[in-house]
């Protein structure tokens, strides 16, 4: 069989797919650092986003179970422990009582897989009172993304996306199952502000706070305690610093208050009050000797509750963090509105990855018995076969290098993408093989089965280009992986398809 | 194997006849789609993705009886349906639609004994602004999508007659299958009505190659080059089916949306089958015959 240019642009493009896909990963094992808290111990060690963890204290890490199995019984209590983590760049040796990282699964390969097939929530959100120009989304986009962060919640994408009717919203996807998170973080607007009686002294931001503490001697759980018999009760406490203007102000305020005694210590007669969103979240005492002083550091406390002390232990982390999370980020320029809200578990992820394999098969056993009956010739039936499987591997290839999460939608545009191929390759293979039409030669034939074709590609993309903006683009994907198939299909595989079919025609 | 030239002499009778038949059928069914608008103030029956609400899905064969006797008194619209695995016969989860919160809806379900956690449950909720918009938009690409590919045909074939035909297939193919859903009461997403729009691209791919052999190729008769066609076309329609069909009816667990996609698709495709054959076709002959196109 003589290998033409054609054949030999599909070989070497279907090389370049699959080290695009790179599917060798999927026998890493490990976990992948998705962020570093800055003012932690295990940044300070040399432990950076994008490093995998193999082991921690000589145990070995081999998925997210195992780190959180660590994780859970290796920080119970608050006191700092020798960590010496060993990474795929090397060994790192730090003191911590809790990790301060952020990780998740190491990927299995370059493919992004979606909600669909790997579980987690997608909510597209608005404005509650107003309607945000595409500007106004982006920055709200980047403190959000800056939020999401802090608060350590890992594989999120988030983006601004509009609509045929020149709606701007923002499409947020987080992978495992975080959507209890996801609504409370962008519910809530975060406005934090500690208050005096009706003067305020600091709020949530960079400008009034310099640094909150994480982890280490500045953050953690102080105190575990049974409430009642079903209950139990944590506490946590961190530290965080006012810039000079803030602790003026304090100074300021507190200077006219005066000392109440009749509480059994020294204090002023007002607390400070820690309030979110309006809400009351804590009212700190104020020390007798803070009165009129100007106090940089400040420690924040407050609690969780769990029908167990673990639970109780996991709440009070999780309101921790959150808190944290306000006081560094400050609050969102609007109230948000969730839209939509799509939430998969991971079972039925799981289910669907499954079952699309099954299909895959399938569909490719059908068809090849189909076309065996046809044709009645096996190398036209492995032609039709490498070229459908050629055009889906390049389709997920484009895909993965277009950074398109492959959802549902877009695993259904690759199957539509592949049932068009295979018509076009029968059109190809009907001029090909027809038997009356000997004075026309093959390859006048087969440009007019391209005539064919071509006619079909365009209809294809005139149907699908305005599924990129309809819906706020939430069915850009199926459009998307079709375009990328039938356009692979015209360039690469379908020439491709053409030359092997004459060499077969000819032995 | 049929007798070409027996079959050849009946086609060339009754051709214009074949033609009255996907014409009434077409007939039938925008009076059907007239009826059901003045009836229900839609073309369609739209679900939580289209006109608001939750639609959760609980994996696992769960025991639905106390939820289907109690959650129609605090949602009115409650709807219930069950997945099954067509090998096995299994209950492999249960959907339940409403125009409701995912925390009201939530919270009922778990008040009547069901355990729902991120583990075993997935949400979809679509507030009711947003999705009249969503529905309004993806009826708007609807049309663009119609009316790109009819220009695409005209430049492709340059004369009216043979491009309205194509462009009267396309239009067949989307509404006797939205005609069908309407009868069996099924109720369309978001991503079904995509479907609708990929259906406008993926079956015109018949009619494109019917009227290339028909007005293009010089050798055999007019009639023999539509059979040509036929067999191919046919066998592409095949391939198509064999490629959509499976992801419907085989294959379960897959997300719903998922699946309404290729019914869409397999209808249309088989809808496909009449429009190109018995519509197209004889629109294509009568058109050769009185061009002299032999």
């Amino acid at each position: 069989m003589k290998i033409t240019w054609k054949i030999w642009l599909l070989a070497i493009v279907l090389i370049l797919s699959v080290l695009a896909i790179a599917p060798w990963h999927y026998f890493d094992s490990g976990v992948l650092v998705k962020s570093v808290e800055k003012n932690s111990t295990a940044y300070d060690s040399g432990i950076r986003s994008g490093m995998v963890i193999t082991s921690i204290n000589g145990k070995a890490i081999k998925n997210l179970e195992e780190y959180n199995n660590f994780a859970s019984t290796n920080f119970i209590s608050n006191s700092s422990q020798k960590l010496i983590t060993n990474t795929n760049n090397g060994e790192f040796i730090f003191l911590a009582n809790n990790l301060s990282l952020v990780v998740a699964k190491v990927p299995k390969s370059n493919l992004k897989t979606g909600l669909d097939l790997s579980g987690g929530a997608r909510a597209l959100v608005q404005a509650a009172n107003a309607s945000l120009t595409k500007d106004q989304v982006n920055d709200l986009v980047s403190i959000t993304t800056e939020r999401f962060n802090a608060f350590g919640l890992s594989d999120i994408a988030i983006k601004s996306v509009s609509d045929l009717s020149g709606q701007n919203y923002m499409l947020i996807e987080i992978a495992g199952s975080t959507a209890t998170e996801l609504k409370d973080l962008l519910e809530s607007q975060g406005k934090f502000e500690a208050k005096v009686g009706n003067d305020t002294v600091f709020i949530g931001g960079d400008r009034d706070i310099t640094y909150v503490g994480v982890s280490g001697q500045d953050a953690g759980i102080y105190s575990c305690d049974q409430g009642s018999s079903n209950s139990y009760y944590c506490e946590f406490r961190f530290v965080i610093s006012l810039s000079e203007k803030a602790s003026q102000r304090q100074a300021d305020v507190t200077s006219n208050l005066s000392v109440n005694l009749s509480s059994g210590g020294r204090y002023l007669e007002k607390p400070l009050d820690l309030f979110v969103d309006d809400n009351l979240l804590d009212s700190l005492q104020i020390g007798a000797d803070l009165k009129g002083r100007a106090t940089t550091s400040i420690q924040i406390s407050g609690s969780g509750t769990g029908a167990t002390q673990q639970d109780a232990y996991k709440d009070a982390q999780a309101s921790m963090k959150k808190l944290q999370t306000i006081l560094k980020t400050g609050s969102l320029p609007y109230k948000l509105e969730i839209v939509k809200l799509d939430t998969i578990s991971p079972a039925l992820g799981k289910e669907f990855t499954k079952n699309l394999v099954y299909l895959a098969l399938l569909v490719f056993g059908i068809i090849s018995v189909m076309l065996l009956i046809r044709y009645k010739r096996m190398k036209v039936t492995g032609a039709v076969v490498l070229t459908m499987f050629s055009e889906a591997l390049i389709t997920l290839a484009v895909a993965t290098l277009l950074k398109q999460n492959l959802d549902a939608a877009s695993i259904a545009g690759i199957i539509a993408g592949m049932g068009t191929g295979v018509n076009d390759q029968i059109v190809i293979l009907s001029e090909s093989f027809n038997k009356e039409d000997t004075h026309v030669k093959i390859k006048e034939r087969i440009k007019r089965a391209l005539f064919v074709i071509m006619g079909a590609f365009f209809t294809i993309i005139a149907a699908m280009v305005p599924l990129f903006w309809a819906g706020a683009g939430m069915l850009r994907g199926f459009a998307l992986t079709t375009i990328i198939g039938v356009t692979a299909g015209i360039l690469i595989t379908r020439p491709a398809f053409a030359d092997m079919v004459e060499q077969i025609k000819g032995d | 194997m049929f007798k070409e030239e027996r079959f050849s002499g009946w086609y060339d009778k009754n051709y214009k006849i074949l033609l009255i038949i996907p014409v009434i059928i077409v007939l039938a069914s925008l009076i059907y789609i007239g009826v059901f608008y003045a009836q229900n103030g839609d073309i369609m029956y739209k679900d939580v993705s289209l006109k608001g609400g939750t639609s959760m899905t609980i994996d696992g064969n769960v025991d639905t009886t106390s939820l289907e006797k109690n959650l129609p008194s605090y949602f009115s619209d409650v709807s219930f349906r069950k997945l099954t695995d067509v090998t096995t016969g299994n209950k492999v989860a249960l959907i339940i639609e409403a125009s409701a919160k995912p925390e009201e809806l939530k919270a009922k379900i778990s008040e009547l004994g069901v355990n729902l956690t991120d583990e075993n449950s997935s949400t979809e909720f679509t507030g009711p602004s947003l999705s009249a918009g969503f529905y309004k938009q993806l009826m708007i690409a609807l049309v663009i999508s119609f009316v790109l590919m009819s220009c695409v045909i005209f430049l492709l074939f340059k004369s009216f007659i043979p491009s309205i035909a194509v462009i009267f297939a396309a239009f067949s193919d989307i509404l006797i299958p939205l005609v069908i859903l309407d009868m069996f009461g099924v109720t369309i997403s978001s991503a079904g009505i995509a479907a609708f729009l990929m259906l406008i691209g993926y079956s015109v791919d018949t009619d494109i190659l019917l009227t290339t052999r028909a007005l293009k190729k010089v050798e055999g008769t007019l009639n023999h080059r539509i059979f040509g066609a036929f067999s191919t076309g046919m066998m592409m329609t095949g391939t198509a089916l064999a490629a959509v069909l499976p992801a419907f009816l085989i294959i379960s667990g897959l997300p719903d949306s998922f699946r309404q996609i290729f019914l869409i698709l397999s209808l249309g495709l088989f809808v496909d089958i009449f429009s190109t054959w018995l519509t197209n076709a004889s629109i294509i002959k009568w058109y050769c015959i009185k061009h002299n196109i032999k």
